[in-house]
């Protein structure tokens, strides 16, 4: 009962406090209204000489009417105390019958001056008095009638002024918050890799809750221990990588018990997909001041899209491994034909990727050039193995079978929609820099790049295996040979790229061990 | 660091009182034109120029880049002092 008291105490408290600032605002806004300076100007040029006067409070007293009377009546000034006093009792006296009646009221004070009060009303609220003193006498009914209609629109303005400003002052903070949080989602949902995804969150945290340290780590396959993923600490140079239990700690319990565990100093978000899949925790606030609820709640918002993104890389990293899955048994199946022709060595795979990083390619462009690496002779099913065994030169009729495998190639991959951005590589993996290729004859920037880097790979695996109709070349051989058909056969740029690729010794070394085991 | 050479256009100082008044704020060029009621490629060139004084951070993504306000606390009082004066 006491709680209950105390509560309606604390809220009529509240309510007091706003309607006082709400009050003192609108009369701060009406002193400053342009609308009311014309209304002085144009009425009180009828009426003149006047003086204007407001009284902020509808039941103000005799020290409220004094101050107000005193700073604006040049008469009062004139007057003696005895005069003053009868001045102010009168038109406390009219105040209070305005406030009863609702309505403009005259009056005369005691130096025999006239003038009048009108309550500045909106609704059933009464906020106080426009009062006018030093009026002639003979006012027409039809002047005050324009003077009220005039304050009442002017009050009406003024309150509609500030009650936007109200609404404004509310609406930013929020709208601003919101557009971060969709700035975020932007950002965040602009990648799917996880290695790129996760650092990104985390300093997206740190700077929408000004805090010194974020760390993401996610669940183990066990679902006992958190593995850490992403740490970014702005005040150190290295990050810490530490895996927790589950249940200990602030992490391990915001993963324990599937709510935010928050400190001082500490904030830890659990990411809940259908169960928990991870947590997010901030350290130490910029400002030293600690985590609040809104912080939290912030944070669980954070929380909520950070887990969507982690899902949908985590669904791309699936899908991936599928197409790859995908991709490695159709190689298979080719290889099985013709073993060693369909099954890239590791070592022409990282030629082909190093090659691709070096020409600034990444992320789908890179992956469409792996799989372009396995699959780009996919066409060389529907050659007939005597002509691709063949050791002697092929006749016109059989070259011009082997010329239509690159088409065939993409009519086997076409129907998988992962490797849609696969085709052109495969389809202009025989064009030549010069034109002189097939199947279009395109040449220079015509030709893809990745279609570039795999003719240019595409023919140094072949240089260098050995072919039913000579022996294999060795490295230097091929390499030269690549030399000397530069600006020819080959893009001149990727020519200097693969040159440079094959002077890394990780590569020629792996290239060198595969090349010895199959010979 | 010339904090007043920084803010050299009135764009310029209406982004920073924003993201000073909003220090958690992160938001593209359109919403920070929406915010200090600027032309988004006026403000574009702003927020560029403000990153390479550090006084904004840049998050680069594919679709879009998310600018948001330093976290250099000597910087941030050299930036209250300077929106006192103007």
């Amino acid at each position: 009962m006491t709680c209950v008291k105390n509560s309606t105490i604390i809220n009529s408290q509240m309510k007091e406090n706003r309607d006082s600032t709400y009050q003192n605002e609108l009369f701060d806004r009406l002193r400053r209204s342009v609308g009311l300076k014309k209304e002085e100007e144009c009425i009180g040029c009828i009426i003149k000489p006047t003086t204007w006067w407001l009284v902020e409070k509808p039941n103000p007293k005799y020290s409220d009417l004094e101050t107000v009377i005193q700073g604006n009546c040049q008469c009062y000034k004139r007057s003696d105390t005895g005069n003053r006093k009868k001045c102010i009792d009168t038109i406390l006296c009219i105040i209070k019958k305005a406030s009863e009646t609702r309505v403009l009221t005259r009056f005369e004070c005691a130096d025999g001056l006239h003038g009048f009060v009108y309550p500045l009303v909106q609704g059933d609220r009464l906020y106080g008095y426009l009062g006018v003193c030093y009026a002639k006498k003979d006012v027409s009914e039809q002047l005050l009638d324009v003077f009220t209609a005039f304050t009442d629109t002017i009050v009406r303005e003024v309150q509609k002024e500030l009650e936007l400003s109200k609404l404004y002052e509310t609406i930013r903070p929020r709208a601003i918050a919101l557009s971060t949080v969709h700035t975020v989602h932007r950002l965040i949902g602009s990648t799917l890799d996880l290695n790129e995804l996760l650092p990104r969150i985390a300093r997206l945290s740190l700077q929408i809750m000004r805090a010194n340290r974020c760390s993401i780590k996610l669940v183990d396959a066990k679902r006992r221990t958190l593995l850490p993923k992403a740490t970014v600490d702005l005040r150190e140079k290295k990050s810490r990588l530490k895996k927790v239990r589950v249940g200990k700690w602030a992490p391990g319990k915001a993963v324990k018990f599937g709510r935010p565990i928050r400190g001082e100093n500490y904030l830890a978000t659990p990411l809940i997909d259908e169960d928990v899949i991870g947590v997010i925790t901030l350290y130490d606030k910029v400002d030293n001041k600690p985590f609040t609820a809104f912080d939290q709640e912030i944070m669980a918002t954070m929380a909520e899209q950070a887990v969507i993104a982690i899902k949908n890389a985590e669904l791309y990293k699936d899908q991936q491994r599928l197409t790859m899955g995908s991709i490695k048994a159709l190689a298979k199946v080719l290889d099985t034909r013709a073993p060693g022709t369909y099954v890239p060595q590791a070592s022409f795979l990282k030629i082909t990727l190093g090659m691709g990083q070096e020409l600034h390619l990444e992320g789908e462009d890179l992956k469409s050039l792996e799989y372009a690496a396995i699959l780009h002779d996919a066409g060389e099913i529907v050659v007939p193995d005597k002509v691709l065994s063949k050791p002697t030169k092929l006749t016109g009729k059989e070259y011009e079978i082997v010329k239509e495998h690159p088409i065939v190639g993409v009519e086997i991959i076409k129907h998988m929609k992962a490797l849609k951005t696969v085709v052109p590589i495969i389809l202009y993996h025989h064009e030549h820099y010069d034109g002189s290729g097939y199947p279009k004859g395109l040449r220079k920037d015509q030709i893809p790049l990745g279609a570039r880097i795999m003719a240019l790979v595409s023919a140094f695996e072949a240089m260098i295996t050995k072919r039913p109709y000579r022996k294999a070349k060795t490295i230097d051989e091929a390499i030269g040979e690549i030399r000397r058909n530069s600006g020819t056969q080959f893009d001149p740029k990727v020519v200097d790229v693969f040159l440079k690729v094959m002077n890394r010794k990780d590569i020629r070394s792996m290239l060198e061990k595969e090349l010895y085991r199959t010979h | 660091m010339d904090i007043d050479k920084i803010a050299k256009s009135e764009t310029h100082v209406k982004i920073i009182r924003f993201f000073h008044e909003n220090q958690a704020s992160i938001d593209t060029p359109r919403g920070v034109a929406t915010w200090v009621g600027g032309e988004r490629a006026k403000v574009k060139d702003a927020l560029e120029d403000l990153v390479k004084s550090n006084i904004l951070v840049a998050h680069r993504a594919t679709s879009t880049t998310g600018y948001s306000y330093t976290r250099d606390s000597k910087l941030i009082s050299q930036i209250e002092k300077l929106l006192k004066k103007k």
